[in-house]
């Protein structure tokens, strides 16, 4: 966002903005030697906290940990009292690829992933840069009906996108066609953070285009998109982990036909009375195959989560 | 109780100070309930007086249109073919025959079944099979299309009659345009405008139409649904057909002293779930700043890998984590296998059969899940506000206890108040962190049979939710779906009121 | 060619709220009209309704004399400076410049595009940015770029809004003047938005004077500054502001004299002969002085009593704030040249009494609700 901000910031126009960046980097190094006087007072606090984040890293990590020993594990029952494996071992990871449904449930995950990445952010885009840029009639009732439509619980829906979706073929094993079409469907409600990008860029962009010339849609494309990338990559990697985490939906949907399932269902499935004893480290070792691209993907887009949270949040 | 002026505020002590802002609080209640009466009253008017000028708009149309104006009336798109816009007029006519078409063959027949929702059962008949007379049970009416599609032809009803009013509309706009000597637009300037002043229309369509068919449908539908005995015994297919039962479902949420105990349930889940709310929203929001101040302050190294580590909580998908922690901590589970070989407990903990302590271990899990939200989101915060504050501070010899108190906090409760708001309600209705870790449990022995078991650390929302699928009581689960919708809304519309946010804007600019 | 007409032009919102009413304006082709006033006068407003940014509520605009009313911005055959550049970050200066000229139909050809681009592009001095982007550019530049975006257009009617408001008192005089060039190379009836009266005056054929929406006035810097239509144009034109005293006008036969500050003071010369003419009759008056035609006095029937609170030193200029029985905030501007002595501050102490007086050619009248009674207007 530094090529808009600076459009607008005009301290001393004869240095450039990069100049003047260095010039206050140069002013903080200053600073902070100045600051080695007081460092003694602050040592102390400062150990206080190391120990407390140390505790708290371990806090959070240990249940991490428990799960990827657990999945080494090769003795199955899950009633133990003990988390180093007594046998060390990938059995439970070879028996996920090789004797359950495993792949197809993570196959039918991933098609779900790419599909809706795509077609979701296309439906938002859509919807936020409407809002955000185009004036029409029935504007403030269109955002006011979607809040209020939101304050219904998601869960309603269910029973009737069920019956619906059925009397289309599209449950059981054709389930992830479901699952996609319901989660595109109504993703347009999902403006809000996108909107609340679009908002920053100034609108006397838009009207200098118009004047020069442009059509709205080519405003759209031409002018807005470029300058919108984060907010796209923020949509598409949003709307590709949805699947991966949906266990309710997809269950549903899915009608108990694991050729149908996601992940999420199908790993779910396995923690089951019935099925805990046998499947639990085979769940373990699940749980971690499905967790690795998503953090890896989370981790790259944290940037944008944060940019667009408190970007909304700032907005309100 | 007068309202004092600035000057003989500032007088009061600090505890006098609280009161009188207690007292003007109360006080503003019945102005509060009274300004929202006055605005519902205004909305009603404003709405009746639209009505009434759609009204006289329709009758001076007739009157003053000339002939293609009024065959319009009738006709879709005549006025729009006769005075050349081809393309528009056939596209309100066509509209207007699949209209017609649809009624005759389809629409028709459910809304006449509409009002009783079918009366014909499934029936068992004997149905000749390769030679041999089997069984059968056919199926003639099913509630539950009837009622679906019923909706979907109400809603076309409604199309329909939009359409037709755009359609005068159009004539209307058409007459006065010619005769001031204009030209019309043409089917070429039409496709054009869909780019450009149109530009929404073309990038709403798609999403407004799967918003109506996927969300506003259902939603409407199970609205309706509350108004009838839609369940596993009326299930509108294989058992009974379901009808139409008026306010009675509401009728055991409010009657207190009903057998089945609706009532009651009802009031120790939304209880809770109010009590989770809070608890949920307001400790991860000062813990997660708190960690977040901690990260943030000069001198600690390695930010970024505290965060990170924190991070992983919300990268790894809550079904692995959450499910997975709820299995450590079950009875027989992990921490009760280490606790009992340390020798620190002799039997195990009952963490998941205790009504108190599984609420305390969701409120605790949640926060191990929702700091790291928090403190990402005032991490951004805390960049954000001017040093000089501080630096001013300093010299005025505030602490950093002080300094936290009255800088730190209000500018974050400032930016994030909006938040914290949508984090309340979306803690309401927080279905996943429930689920996974309790599923609701421990079962409630006094929970209602009307309403299907519910648990101690049921939400609304997860008590709804194994209504659907356990019991497959669609009405009750209705009820309780327009009653989730009402806290929240009620929930919202009194903080948004009160929100310093909305009110001062200016202050921190 | 291109004039410019705005006949009863109203703009009301969707609140309600008029920002503006009643604006009548012709302008002749190559002119360069400024729009000057406080904030949310409705210059800006006005601006945008010509550009057609913003719905027009009533009234017609013609541009060379088509009503333009309907037609869209690129339609209009103007162009438009803003006031924060909205140039396209993510494009070059050439690629901002070339933007309208691509989007043009039946096509141009890239020389000709290359052309009209580096031929606007050299008269501002921009040539050697061409291929940077604007975030490497600093304020001044921006606003060049700015400026030729809406050059290469050729258009009729060259909108700038506020142009110069956020660049440093300096640059901003450099900028004026680099304006008043500029509009000697382009073929364009300018229309200027403004707060700065100085920017208004420096620049403009004529100035138009806005508050509240409505026209206070419309003449030449000099009609506006010699003669203004009411008090707020008086006040706002010129800097320190005029000085307004509490006081009557008084006609002894054919004679006029005005009372203010306890004085009489005859009013002589073309002035008594212009009231006279006039027929005015006595009444009470807003007496307008500007604190440059004050000056230090020794005679005291002419003159009136001042008490100086505060002396500023400006260099060539002394300015001195003080009170009067009919004006308690008066200010008076002193060349130094005029004084004696080399401490002019001490000669101007808080508390001092001082006599100033002023000639009866640079008195302005104002009736009581504030309308020049010479030169009322229309």
């Amino acid at each position: 966002m530094n090529e808009l901000k600076n459009n607008d910031e005009f301290l001393n126009e004869e240095i450039t903005p990069e100049e003047e960046q260095a010039l206050k980097q140069l002013q903080e190094k200053r600073e902070e030697k100045r600051h080695m006087g007081l460092k003694a007072k602050s040592t102390i606090s400062n150990t206080i906290i190391y120990i407390i984040l140390g505790i708290i890293s371990v806090i959070w990590l240990i249940p991490f940990v428990f799960i990827v020993l657990q999945s080494f594990r090769v003795e199955n029952t899950w009633m133990v009292g003990y988390v180093l494996p007594k046998q060390w071992g990938f059995d439970n990871y070879i028996r996920l690829f090789k004797e359950t449904s495993f792949p197809r449930w993570f196959l039918n995950t991933f098609i779900m992933g790419l599909i809706v990445s795509v077609v979701q952010t296309v439906m938002v885009l859509s919807m936020s840069y409407t809002l955000s840029r185009l004036r029409f009639k029935g504007r403030k009732f269109l955002m006011n009906f979607m809040l209020v439509l939101g304050m219904f619980p998601g869960f309603l829906t269910m029973i009737v996108l069920y019956r619906i979706l059925s009397d289309m073929h599209l449950i059981g094993a054709n389930a992830i066609w479901g699952c996609i079409l319901v989660y595109v469907a109504s993703s347009g409600m999902g403006y809000y953070i996108s909107k609340g990008f679009f908002d920053t860029i100034p609108r006397s962009l838009d009207e200098a285009a118009r004047i020069d010339g442009a059509s709205r849609l080519q405003i759209f494309y031409k002018i807005i998109m470029p300058l919108a990338k984060p907010i796209v990559i923020y949509t598409i990697l949003t709307a590709f982990m949805a699947p991966w985490g949906d266990f309710v939906f997809a269950r549903y949907i899915s009608n108990f036909t694991s050729s149908g399932m996601n992940v999420a269902a199908g790993l779910y499935a396995w923690l089951e009375k019935d099925m805990i004893n046998q499947m639990y480290t085979t769940f373990c070792a699940g749980g971690v195959i499905v967790s690795i691209p998503i953090t890896i993907l989370f981790l790259c887009l944290q940037k944008y989560y944060v940019e667009g949270v408190t970007g909304g949040a700032v907005k309100g | 109780m007068e309202k004092l002026n600035d000057l003989q505020y500032l007088r009061l002590s600090k505890w006098k100070k609280f009161l009188y802002k207690l007292c003007m609080f109360f006080v503003g209640i019945p102005v509060f309930f009274k300004n929202i009466g006055i605005k519902i009253g205004r909305f009603f008017k404003n709405i009746v007086l639209r009505i009434k000028d759609l009204f006289v708009d329709l009758f001076l149309t007739f009157k003053n249109g000339d002939y293609k104006t009024r065959v319009s009336y009738l006709i879709f798109g005549f006025g729009n073919i006769t005075r050349g816009q081809v393309f528009r007029g056939l596209f309100f006519f066509l509209f207007e025959v699949l209209f017609i078409f649809y009624m005759i063959f389809w629409g028709g027949g459910w809304l006449s079944k509409l009002g009783t929702l079918g009366t014909q059962g499934p029936t068992t008949e004997w149905v000749d099979v390769g030679g041999i007379d089997v069984e059968k049970t056919v199926y003639h009416d099913d509630s539950f299309k009837i009622l679906l599609y019923g909706i979907l032809t109400i809603f076309f009803i409604i199309a329909f009659i939009y359409t037709w009013r755009i359609n005068i509309k159009q004539n209307k706009i058409a007459q006065e345009i010619l005769a001031t000597g204009k030209k019309l637009k043409s089917g070429k300037d039409d496709i054009h405008s869909l780019i450009d002043d149109q530009f929404h229309k073309t990038l709403l369509a798609l999403p407004i139409t799967g918003i109506i068919i996927f969300t506003v449908l259902p939603i409407f539908f199970m609205i309706i649904i509350a108004f009838t005995n839609y369940d596993k015994t009326h299930n509108g297919i294989s058992n009974n057909l379901f009808s139409w039962v008026g306010f009675e479902n509401f009728n055991q949420l409010v009657n207190v002293g009903s057998s089945s105990n609706f009532s009651a349930t009802f009031g120790e889940i939304l209880g809770w779930t109010l009590m989770w709310a809070f608890f949920a929203t307001f400790t991860n929001y000062f813990l997660g700043m708190l960690v977040a101040i901690m990260i943030n302050k000069k001198g600690i190294k390695m930010k970024k890998v505290w965060r990170t580590i924190l991070v992983l909580t919300i990268a790894i998908p809550q079904f692995v984590s959450l499910l997975y922690v709820s299995k450590l901590f079950a009875t027989d589970g992990i921490v009760n296998g280490i606790l009992i070989k340390l020798k620190w407990i002799e039997q195990p903990i009952r963490f998941w059969e205790d009504k108190w302590l599984a609420r305390l271990m969701v409120i605790l899990i949640n926060i191990w899940i929702g700091i790291p939200y928090l403190m990402l989101i005032a991490t951004g915060i805390l960049m954000n506000i001017p040093q000089d504050l501080y630096e001013s501070a300093r010299i005025d010899g505030a602490n950093a206890w002080q300094q936290y108190m009255k800088i730190t906090l209000p500018y974050m409760l400032f930016v994030t108040g909006p938040y914290l708001l949508t984090s309340f309600i979306g803690n309401i209705n927080n279905f996943n962190v429930i689920y996974l870790l309790t599923t609701g449990g421990p079962n409630n022995p006094n929970s209602s049979t009307a309403g299907g078991s519910a648990g101690y650390t049921d939400l609304l929302i997860t008590w709804l939710f194994k209504i659907t699928t356990n019991d497959s009581n669609y009405k009750i689960a209705a009820v309780i779906g327009i009653m989730v919708f009402v806290v929240v809304a009620v929930i919202s519309l009194i903080v948004y009121n009160i929100m310093p946010s909305t009110k001062n804007e200016e202050d921190f600019s | 060619m291109a004039t410019l007409q705005l006949i009863n032009v109203k703009k009301v919102y969707d609140n309600k709220v008029t920002a503006v009413d009643n604006f009548n304006l012709d302008v002749k082709d190559k002119e360069f009209i400024v729009f000057v006033g406080p904030s949310g006068c409705g210059k800006s407003t006005t601006l945008r309704m010509i550009a057609g940014l913003e719905d027009i509520s009533g009234g017609k605009i013609l541009i060379d004399g088509e009503v333009v009313n309907d037609l869209q911005p690129k339609d209009r055959g103007i162009a438009m400076v803003f006031q924060n550049y909205a140039l396209y970050p993510h494009m070059t200066v050439f690629e901002n410049m070339a933007f309208s000229l691509r989007l043009k139909r039946p096509k141009l050809k890239e020389e000709e595009i290359y052309e009209k681009v580096t031929a606007a592009a050299e008269v501002l001095g921009i040539t050697d940015y061409l291929t940077r982007k604007p975030r490497a550019l600093s304020g001044g530049q921006r606003q060049r770029v700015a400026i030729g975006r809406a050059m290469v257009r050729d258009s009729k009617v060259f909108l700038m809004d506020e142009p110069l408001s956020n660049l440093d008192a300096k640059l901003r005089n450099q900028m004026r003047a680099e304006i008043i060039l500029l509009r000697q190379k382009i073929n364009s009836t300018f229309i200027y938005v403004t707060h700065d009266q100085t920017e208004a005056m420096t620049l403009g054929d004529r100035i138009v004077i806005m508050k509240d929406g409505f026209i206070q006035q419309v003449g030449t810097p000099q009609e506006v500054f010699d003669k203004p239509r009411n008090l707020f144009v008086a006040s706002f034109i010129g800097a320190p502001q005029m000085n307004f005293f509490k006081a009557e006008l008084v006609r002894e036969g054919n004679d006029y004299y005005v009372k203010t500050c306890s004085k009489t003071i005859k009013v002589d010369g073309e002035k008594g002969k212009e009231l006279l003419n006039n027929d005015v009759k006595s009444q009470k008056i807003t007496l307008g002085v500007r604190p440059e035609h004050m000056v230090l006095s020794n005679d005291p029937s002419k003159a009136i009593d001042l008490v100086v609170t505060v002396n500023e030193m400006m260099g060539s200029e002394i300015h001195i704030h003080g009170t009067t029985i009919d004006n308690p905030a008066v200010i008076v501007r002193i060349p130094t040249i005029t004084l004696s002595g080399t401490n002019y501050t001490s000669q101007f102490t808080p508390g001092k009494n001082i006599q100033v007086s002023f000639e009866s050619k640079i008195m302005h009248f104002f009736d009581e609700n504030g309308v020049n009674i010479l030169y009322p207007g229309e």
